[in-house]
C-alpha cells in the first residue's frame, strides 16, 4: 500500500485517541469543509451568504 | 499539548467549579442527567423553529449537565451500574431529539433531501452507539471510529452558531457510516482472532 493509501486507510479506519496530532488534523479538515464549502454547493436550506471561501475569494480579487 | 487538548483544558476550568458546586449542593448525578436531557429538548425545539443561535446556547447549557454528571458521581462515590445505563439511554434520547428538531425544520421548509440526510445521520448515529454497546458484550473494548457523541455535539454547536448545519450533517453522516463500519470490522477481527486462538490452544 502506498503512503497515501495508508493515510487514507487510517482516516477511514480511525483508531487514534483524542488530543493527538492526528485528531487535530482531522478536526482541521472537518472545520475546513464546514466553513470553506460554499453553502450553495450543498444546497443548504438555511445558510445565508456565500461562506468563507467566497468571502476570501472576493477579498483577494479586491 | 495538542490544540484540541489545550481547548479541552481551558474548558475544564469553569466546569471544575460547576462540579464542585454540584457536589457541595449534594445534587444527585442522575438528576443532573435528567435536567440535561430536558434542556436538550428545548434546544431541539429551537432547532425546529430555525433559531440556531438560541439552540446553540441551550445546547451548551444542556451539555454542561451531561458532562458533569459522571464526574459528580465519581466525586460523591455514587457511581452505579444503573447510573451508567440511565446516562446512556438519556444520551440517545438527547441525540435523537436534536435530529428530530432538524427533521421538523427541513420538513417545514419542504426540503425532502435534507429530511433524508438528517434521518440517515440520525440512524447511523444511533448505530454508532449500538455497535459499540453490542460489541462490548462480545469483546473487551470497541473504541474505534472517529464520530462519537462528543464530536457530534460539538459539530451540532458549530453548525448552529455559524449557520452551517447542512455541512455539519454531511460530516456527521459520512463519519458515522465510517465509524459503524470500523466497529463491525474491528469486532469481526477480534472475534476471529479469539476463535483462532482457541483453535490453537485446543
Amino acid at each position: 500500500m502506498t503512503s497515501f493509501g495508508r493515510a487514507l486507510w487510517h482516516v477511514v479506519y480511525w483508531t487514534h485517541e483524542r488530543a493527538t496530532w492526528q485528531y487535530d488534523v482531522m478536526v482541521a479538515a472537518i472545520l475546513g469543509f464546514i466553513w470553506l464549502t460554499p453553502p450553495d454547493w450543498l444546497g443548504d436550506p438555511t445558510a445565508t451568504g456565500g461562506g468563507l471561501l467566497v468571502w476570501l475569494w472576493n477579498v483577494f480579487r479586491g | 499539548m495538542t490544540t484540541t487538548g489545550l481547548i479541552g483544558a481551558i474548558c475544564m476550568l469553569p466546569l471544575r467549579a460547576m462540579i464542585r458546586a454540584a457536589v457541595v449542593l449534594r445534587i444527585h448525578p442522575n438528576v443532573l442527567t435528567a435536567i440535561g436531557v430536558c434542556i436538550n429538548v428545548a434546544a431541539a425545539w429551537a432547532l425546529a423553529l430555525g433559531r440556531f443561535v438560541t439552540a446553540g446556547v441551550i445546547m451548551i447549557v444542556a451539555n454542561i449537565f451531561d458532562f458533569i454528571d459522571g464526574k459528580v458521581a465519581r466525586e460523591r462515590n455514587l457511581e452505579s451500574e444503573f447510573g451508567g445505563f440511565w446516562d446512556s439511554v438519556m444520551d440517545r434520547f438527547s441525540d435523537i431529539s436534536l435530529f428530530l428538531g432538524l427533521i421538523y425544520l427541513y420538513s417545514a421548509l419542504g426540503r425532502t433531501d435534507y429530511v433524508m440526510i438528517t434521518a440517515l445521520a440520525m440512524m447511523f448515529s444511533v448505530l454508532t452507539s449500538y455497535t459499540r454497546a453490542r460489541a462490548e458484550s462480545l469483546i473487551e473494548k470497541c473504541k474505534v471510529g472517529f464520530m462519537e457523541r462528543p464530536e457530534r455535539i460539538v459539530l451540532f454547536m458549530i453548525g448552529a452558531f455559524t449557520n452551517r448545519m447542512a455541512a455539519v450533517l454531511w460530516v456527521i453522516l459520512v463519519l458515522s457510516i465510517f465509524t459503524v463500519a470500523d466497529r463491525i470490522y474491528y469486532t469481526w477481527r477480534e472475534l476471529d482472532r479469539a476463535k483462532r486462538g482457541a483453535g490453537v490452544a485446543a
